[in-house]
């Protein structure tokens, strides 16, 4: 009679023992992965009073900075001296609002080595450096505020890449926002109010948010003909008034709703250049939806970008979606319809053609400095992925360059260098088109120099309004961008 | 002489509770104060109480069971009292009124021994089923129910002249009374219960009428899943009912049969209730739908992860950002503040608590303390395992109490009582 009450017993008993198994697990291998979860309060309330390090930007403008509180030396004050300008990418440090930004993708880099490495133990034993780490970043603070102040009062975004690395040059999101107010006194009818505020100031346009790529999608449709053969530059197609859609009673009409070029044929380079929507939908559907959807996903679309900060995934439907709809296909071909991308992306696009095809990994944070100034980690440059051939984005390039001199994108032109662009006016319900501008340049630097690829989205067409195109309001902007990267006059 | 380790071991545990509560005021910037001298003199008179009450009633009980009580009640006690001091301020009383009622138990039990308890079966059963409906009553009566957090297991009593309703959990009292009537039942029916007459193709079944008890069970179970929205209840019932059967038959197709219909009534329950709907979302994806439904399952990891090994110390973390931190989540509340070595101790004085108990089941030499002694022990441990199954994410959340540590009377009072029977039942066997 004892039997069943021993093994009921064992059964018990070997349950707990599975419970201490799984006990250990979670607290001491899962657990410094549930610790530092940015959306662990513990990680902010620890965090806040303490010294954190520093960060600086590629030319050692101090936009993070720990001091000790005047009242009660023991506690350090977060402070961001460049307000609105880097609100964004450097975030803040909340136990209100959960943490954004680098402050919190980034705050284990933040603190002290100590005690958290046998190294670090010692550290404090020998008297080494043992104060808080701190962060450089790849953006140039003279680019960053040339570019917030292109913007204006404007909603939208702009992302500045060097194309060769990835290293993002600059990243600004409009309207930004005083990240101090957030985390001092009176920090939480502040973060309510800029919660609630119908400009969505708390948003970081350059990541988070996606937008239809309009026209500058036509660099994508482009590359997906010439890598297929299915057409290149030269190739004629007819010109049309509007181009009619199979299986459906809709047409589609150029911008000015006029004819691409001369009135018969015109070739795919005069349409890239003029931006012809017509042919541009002609061409998408020679092309099929399997290698748009192909070429776009060779860009980055449809995945996470891995970046230093989470981005928001880029999106064209599935091939299989849409592949038997060629007024879909068409729609998706100039940008319109189902194709939303991030301001990241489309840099990342304009980047790869700068850089022979090749997207390279994206990042921000450049090294990982001690206290003592000393370099604990740097980012390497590495290649994301191959998105065209470089004969391919030779050819790109060179369309580009004659959007800048002929075509839609003459306002981003800068005398005596050879630019590269492409402008989209991305229509949407209800509201003012999105001025889009994505482009590089110069096309020929001088040996040793850098090349810079801009993305420059303003929503609804920003002060322009319903006249808002790409070359009118986003193209500008981007011009002043190169003028300061290359230290020319305004 | 055994008698004076027990002693030795509960002043221990006292000034280990003590000690506790003199950490949680140092870390919150205070000195030493009347909280701890209350702490050492509550534990003191409530363990040392009932310490005295085996020496004077039951003489040669298990000299382990009420140390090991002791430490797990300390525990609980300290990390109570960190989270809220108001509430462990309440749990002292409940703690004495919990030894009160265990010293009473062994001097009513001092002539004749649990065996008396065998004789009430049946008003022992309608007690558990009159306990287990309580808290359906309307709201509008004196003596009525209340829903808490979704589940209508509270009974509050509203007394002329106390502007705060006294409350307390039915549900479980009843679970120890309704283990002593199975206790009770079983010792008469199980060796008829334990013939296997019938066979359907290859499964071998008992007599069908001796099948009617684990149907009543799941019945039971399931209505109070149904009326008071309790899934931890209803399922700590139902395993109660399977597992003595079990203990009492040695009839493996018992545990099969539970096993399905617990599944079943899942399945149905999953279907069928919003409630159980969200703790499972909550349990398979705490993090997917983190702001609602996975909420508290991801700050109980929080909590644990932030722990890790050693813990923040007591009174340093942050146990406060779980909800229900000192009632179904205390476990995680211990894990963040002393580490795994918190928890792994924890788990090592429920495994001590239930070999105990176990080893007194076995050595018992009357069918009826046999089953007794397993049914409490099992209680302990199964409801010890659901709660720490769903703190760990192994099940989803259930929504108990961890026996002598979460906050609650009513679950501290069942507890003691399974003790002091226990420590009855071994005192029996050795005289």
């Amino acid at each position: 009679m004892n039997d069943p009450i021993r093994r009921l017993a064992y059964g018990i008993l070997t349950i707990f023992a599975v419970l201490a198994v799984v006990a250990t697990y979670t607290q001491a291998v899962a657990g410094p992965e549930y610790r530092d979860d940015p959306r662990n309060v513990r990680l902010a309330a620890f965090r806040t009073g303490r010294e954190r390090g520093a960060i600086v930007t590629a030319d050692g403008t101090v936009v993070a900075v720990s001091q000790p509180d005047p009242d009660d030396p023991r506690v350090f004050r977060r402070s961001y001296p460049q307000r609105d300008l880097y609100a964004h990418v450097v975030g803040y440090t909340s136990v209100l609002f959960s943490s954004t930004g680098l402050e919190r993708e980034r705050a284990r880099d933040l603190v002290s080595n100590r005690g958290s490495t046998i190294s670090g133990v010692l550290d404090v034993v020998f008297g080494g450096d043992i104060g808080p780490r701190g962060l450089r970043l790849t953006i140039e603070h003279e680019l960053q505020a040339a570019a917030a102040e292109a913007l204006g009062d404007q909603r939208g975004a702009i992302v500045a890449l060097d194309p060769a690395t990835g290293a993002v040059l600059a990243m600004v999101s409009s309207p930004g926002f005083d990240p101090n107010t957030v985390i001092g006194r009176g920090a939480g009818s502040a973060g309510v109010a800029l919660e609630q505020d119908p400009n969505r100031p708390l948003v970081d346009r350059t990541i988070e948010e996606v937008y239809p790529p309009g026209s500058t999608f036509k660099v994508i449709t482009t590359a997906a003909a010439l890598e297929s053969g299915v057409a290149g530059p030269s190739a004629l197609f007819p010109d049309r008034l509007e181009q009619a859609l199979p299986g459906s009673s809709a047409t589609i009409r150029n911008f000015d709703r006029g004819r691409c070029g001369e009135g018969t044929e015109v070739t795919l380079a005069d349409a890239f250049v003029r931006s012809c929507n017509t042919v541009f939908a002609a061409l998408g559907m020679e092309v099929g939806a399997e290698r748009l959807v192909a070429t776009a996903e060779a860009f980055g679309f449809n995945e996470e970008i891995p970046f230093d900060l989470p981005v928001a995934v880029s999106r064209i439907p599935e091939a299989a979606s849409f592949a038997d709809d060629p007024a879909a296909t068409a729609q998706n071909a100039i940008g319109q319809r189902d194709v939303v991308a991030t301001p990241m992306q489309m840099a990342l696009v304009a980047a790869a053609v700068a850089n022979e095809g090749t997207v390279m990994v994206p990042y921000v944070v450049d090294t990982v400095f001690t206290s003592d100034g000393r370099v604990e980690a740097q980012t390497e440059p590495v290649p994301w992925r191959r998105a065209v051939s470089p004969a391919t984005a030779a050819v790109l390039a060179e369309l580009m360059e004659r959007t800048v001199i002929s075509g839609t994108a003459r306002r981003a032109a800068v005398p005596g260098v050879r630019i590269a662009g492409k402008t989209g006016t991305a229509e949407v319900t209800d509201a003012a088109p999105h001025a889009w501008f994505v482009g590089f340049g110069p096309l020929d630097p001088e040996p040793g120099r850098r090349q810079i690829a801009v993305a420059v989205v303003v929503e609804s067409g920003g002060v322009a309004g319903e006249s808002a195109t790409g070359g009118s309001v986003a193209a500008p902007i981007a011009a002043e961008l190169f003028r300061e990267f290359l230290g020319l006059p305004g | 002489m055994t008698r004076n380790v027990e002693a030795a071991l509960i002043v221990a545990a006292s000034v280990i509770a003590a000690l506790g509560v003199a950490i949680v005021e140092f870390a919150g910037g205070a000195w030493l104060d009347a909280q701890v001298t209350l702490t050492f003199i509550t534990f003191l008179a409530a363990f040392g109480g009932l310490h005295m009450a085996i020496r004077t009633w039951a003489q040669s009980a298990d000299p382990l069971l009420l140390p090991v009580t002791a430490f797990l009640t300390g525990v609980g006690f300290i990390e109570v009292y960190r989270i809220d001091p108001r509430l462990a301020n309440v749990q002292r009383w409940s703690l004495l009124v919990a030894a009160g009622v265990g010293a009473w138990l062994l001097y009513a039990l001092r002539a004749e021994g649990v065996a008396v308890l065998r004789r009430y079966r049946y008003l022992f059963l309608a007690a558990s089923v009159v306990l287990l409906l309580l808290p359906l009553l309307p709201s509008s009566w004196p003596l009525h129910g209340a829903t808490v957090n979704g589940s209508r297991l509270w009974v509050r009593l509203n007394l002329p002249g106390l502007d705060r309703a006294l409350s307390f959990q039915p549900g479980e009292v009843a679970k120890v009374l309704l283990t002593i009537f199975l206790a009770s039942y079983l010792a008469d029916r199980a060796p008829a219960m334990s013939v296997v007459d019938r066979s359907i193709g290859r499964l071998r079944l008992p007599e069908p009428r001796y099948l009617a008890p684990v149907a009543i069970a799941a019945g039971a179970a399931f209505l109070v899943l149904i009326y008071q929205r309790d899934l931890g209840a209803s399922l700590l019932i139902f395993a109660l009912f399977v597992v003595m059967l079990y203990a009492a038959t040695g009839r493996a197709v018992y545990l099969g049969v539970g096993a399905v219909l617990v599944v079943v009534g899942g399945v149905v329950g999953y279907l069928s209730f919003g409630h159980v709907q969200r703790r499972v979302a909550g349990w398979l994806h705490p993090f997917a739908d983190y702001t609602d439904t996975g909420y508290q399952v991801a700050q109980g990891l929080f909590a644990l992860g932030s722990g890790s090994l050693t813990g923040s110390g007591l009174g340093l973390g942050r146990p406060d950002a779980i909800p229900a931190a000192t009632t179904d989540y205390i476990f995680a509340a211990i894990g963040e503040e002393l580490g795994l070595a918190g928890t792994i101790a924890v788990i090592a004085a429920f495994v001590l608590l239930v070999t105990i108990g176990f080893g007194i089941a076995l050595r018992s030499r009357d069918r009826f303390r046999k089953f007794l002694a397993t049914g409490l022990t099992a209680l302990l441990g199964i409801q010890t395992a659901l709660i720490l199954a769903g703190v760990l994410r192994i099940l989803p959340v259930t929504g108990i109490t961890l026996p002598f540590l979460s906050y609650g009377g009513s679950s501290l009072l069942a507890s003691m009582t399974a003790i002091v029977l226990l420590a009855r039942i071994s005192h029996e066997e050795r005289t």
